[in-house]
């Protein structure tokens, strides 16, 4: 029960890492972002390259992957979606698109073969009496750092405060004098950056391959429908909820039910309660 | 007023058409038109149907004989997504129910083909009922998450039911359509022209009338006394018959099934053709089937870099023309004959 518990925990710091940049994204523009897990695929690949190939140390490499995601969030804000913003399906259309491109360009360079993705420490220590991964220790870390830090913008700044009005109203918004299109872009990037850092941090204990992208973006679906679309405590307790049950139900039924949970909670969300658990009581 | 009309309203205004003015000139030109339609309808058929005198080899027989399917699959896509505006992303849920029918009721209870692809069919609708009827009280992109959602979760079930339906492998050992080339082709190709007029037929029906104005205004067509789930469960159902039907075909053609006929990868295929010939439209998506096949294969020379290039020559096209490619062409016509 405790290894339930314990890697329950780490992987919900990183699924709410990941479905907090896609809640973001959709409460800002009303983007379904099917490239978000493109994202994460970006910054392990980056990382790669550059630690593996060119002999960068590994947290530079890290940080560069991060960054380079995030750069890549602005060009697909700008460049993708802000032109087609109006059509929603020409928004998912595009998207996907894009997550198909990005996987044919890694295919392209990179072929089928998984990579290994070198951890950040090879020690271990024991947390309730469990051997815990020293590299599963630094990813919990740094994701709960990484989510406060995001709460802290989003709920303490000026920017926050703007990207809130603009998930309110976007025209009364711009009518303030608000930068919706840069809100967007800033919270693109701040999206992308989230799941590259979860994807460098996972990576080690992941197949790495150029498809790599499906699996994150299906979970961070799950959780933003759970957690109620665009509502970011609603998130939050959502990555806690489907990681503890994903990790009970591999435990004791097999990894390969553990990938039907988060497409059973999608589909059985929408159609009991399609507002999710914390989401505003609107028409879907 | 009765449905139709009520529809026509409701389609007319929102579209942002200007009233309509009953002249006879303006009749007779709509009626010139249509009989121009038909006309390069029944000469691309005809065009279509002599390939395999033309085709140098039985791989060209096949591709064309794979771009009549996907041809009559994007088609289904459209009845439903293109005139009601339920983007469904899980049509791969009717296609692999249909060819994972079809391909065992063939490979392990020896059926014969034509009660396998019946019952293709009924398995893609019966899917449909179960599992697209509940969602369609959705809307936009949280329908498209609920359909996307249950084709993935049967394409789990592939791999977890490995003993019946081979896992990852898949089922070989499906009987082929036909030992011909030439055979199998002619007969895909009288399927999808009896899907796209069939379907092409009823969107232009009063009922079709009905589901061009959800797309337009769902409230106001409540508002107006019409019931209109009933109209996009009936619309669901064609979509699924046609991708069932297509799907117990597509298992013979290829003589093999497995996982990713309910693969995401599947459904954004057929939307994607579906998408760039014109949506809304039927004879569009089925060109668009149609002719992305027949790209997608030209590039296959390229190897690796094959999806590489069509997603790359896509994507500008995406953004350039969010509406598709055919409502602007047809835009640009009809404003150079007023």
């Amino acid at each position: 029960m405790a290894d339930v518990l314990v890697l329950g925990a780490v992987n919900s710091a990183v699924y709410a890492m990941l479905a907090l940049g896609f809640t973001l994204i959709f409460g800002v523009g009303r983007v379904v972002n099917l490239a978000h897990g493109t994202f994460y695929a970006i910054g392990v690949y980056v990382a790669y390259t550059l630690v593996a190939v060119t002999r960068l140390p590994l947290l530079a490499g890290a940080a560069a992957a991060v960054l380079a995601a995030a750069a890549v969030g602005i060009g697909l804000e700008r460049l993708l979606i802000q032109p087609v913003r109006r059509w929603t399906f020409a928004v998912l259309i595009a998207t996907v698109v894009f997550a198909l491109l990005t996987q044919e360009i890694i295919y392209a360079f990179y072929g089928y073969t998984s990579r290994n993705i070198p951890s950040f420490t090879t020690q271990t220590l024991s947390i309730l009496g469990v051997t815990v991964a020293g590299q599963r220790a630094i990813t919990f870390a740094v994701a709960v750092l990484a989510i406060a830090v995001v709460w802290i913008l989003i709920y303490r700044t000026r920017f926050g405060s703007a990207v809130l009005a603009v998930a309110q109203d976007r025209e009364a918004a711009v009518y303030l004098g608000i930068d919706a299109d840069g809100v967007s872009r800033t919270v693109m990037a701040l999206s992308a950056g989230l799941a590259a850092a979860a994807g460098v941090l996972v990576a080690p204990v992941l197949v790495v391959s150029p498809q790599m992208w499906t699996l994150p973006l299906v979970k961070s679906f799950a959780i933003v429908i759970l957690g109620g679309l665009g509502s970011i405590p609603g998130s939050l307790a959502a990555s806690v909820l489907l990681a503890y049950t994903e990790t009970a139900v591999s435990r004791f039924a097999g990894s390969a039910f553990s990938d039907l949970v988060p497409l059973v909670v999608i589909l059985f969300t929408l159609l009991l309660r399609p507002s999710g658990l914390l989401g505003q009581t609107v028409e879907p | 007023m009765k449905p139709a009309e009520t529809a026509t309203a409701i389609a007319g205004v929102s579209a942002g058409a200007p009233h309509r003015t009953a002249s006879a000139g303006a009749d007779r030109q709509n009626a010139g038109q249509r009989a121009a339609g038909w006309a390069a309808g029944a000469v691309i058929l005809v065009g279509l149907s002599v390939v395999p005198a033309f085709a140098r080899n039985g791989y060209t027989l096949s591709v064309f004989t794979q771009a009549a399917l996907y041809a009559a699959m994007a088609a289904g896509w459209d009845v439903l997504s293109g005139y009601t505006g339920r983007e469904n992303f899980g049509y791969a849920l009717f296609v692999g129910t249909g060819a994972y029918t079809a391909a065992l009721l063939d490979a392990r209870l020896h059926l014969p083909l034509p009660a396998g692809i019946a019952a293709a069919g009924g398995a893609s609708v019966l899917a449909a009922a179960l599992a697209g009827v509940p969602a369609l009280r959705l809307r936009g992109p949280y329908f498209a998450l609920a359909t996307l959602a249950a084709a993935g979760i049967m394409e789990r079930f592939t791999l977890i039911l490995w003993p019946v339906t081979g896992g990852e492998d898949g089922i070989y050992e499906i009987t082929p359509l036909s030992l011909s080339g030439t055979v199998t082709y002619e007969a895909t190709l009288v399927f999808m022209a009896v899907v796209v007029l069939g379907l092409y037929t009823a969107t232009r029906s009063p009922w079709g009338m009905v589901l061009r104005a959800i797309r337009a205004s769902e409230t106001a067509c409540e508002a107006s006394g019409l019931n209109t789930t009933t109209y996009k469960i009936g619309a669901l159902l064609l979509s699924a018959l046609t991708a069932g039907v297509a799907g117990g075909l597509y298992a013979h053609v290829q003589e093999h099934v497995g996982p990713a006929v309910y693969s995401v990868e599947f459904s954004v295929t057929v939307i994607i053709m579906a998408f760039v010939g014109g949506v809304g439209t039927i004879w569009g998506a089925a060109a668009g089937g149609f002719l992305l096949t027949l790209l997608g294969e030209s590039l296959r020379s390229l190897g690796p870099y094959r999806l590489l290039l069509y997603s790359a020559i896509l994507l500008p096209v995406i953004i350039a023309s969010p509406r598709g490619i055919v409502a602007p062409v047809l835009d640009w016509l009809k404003e150079r004959q007023r």
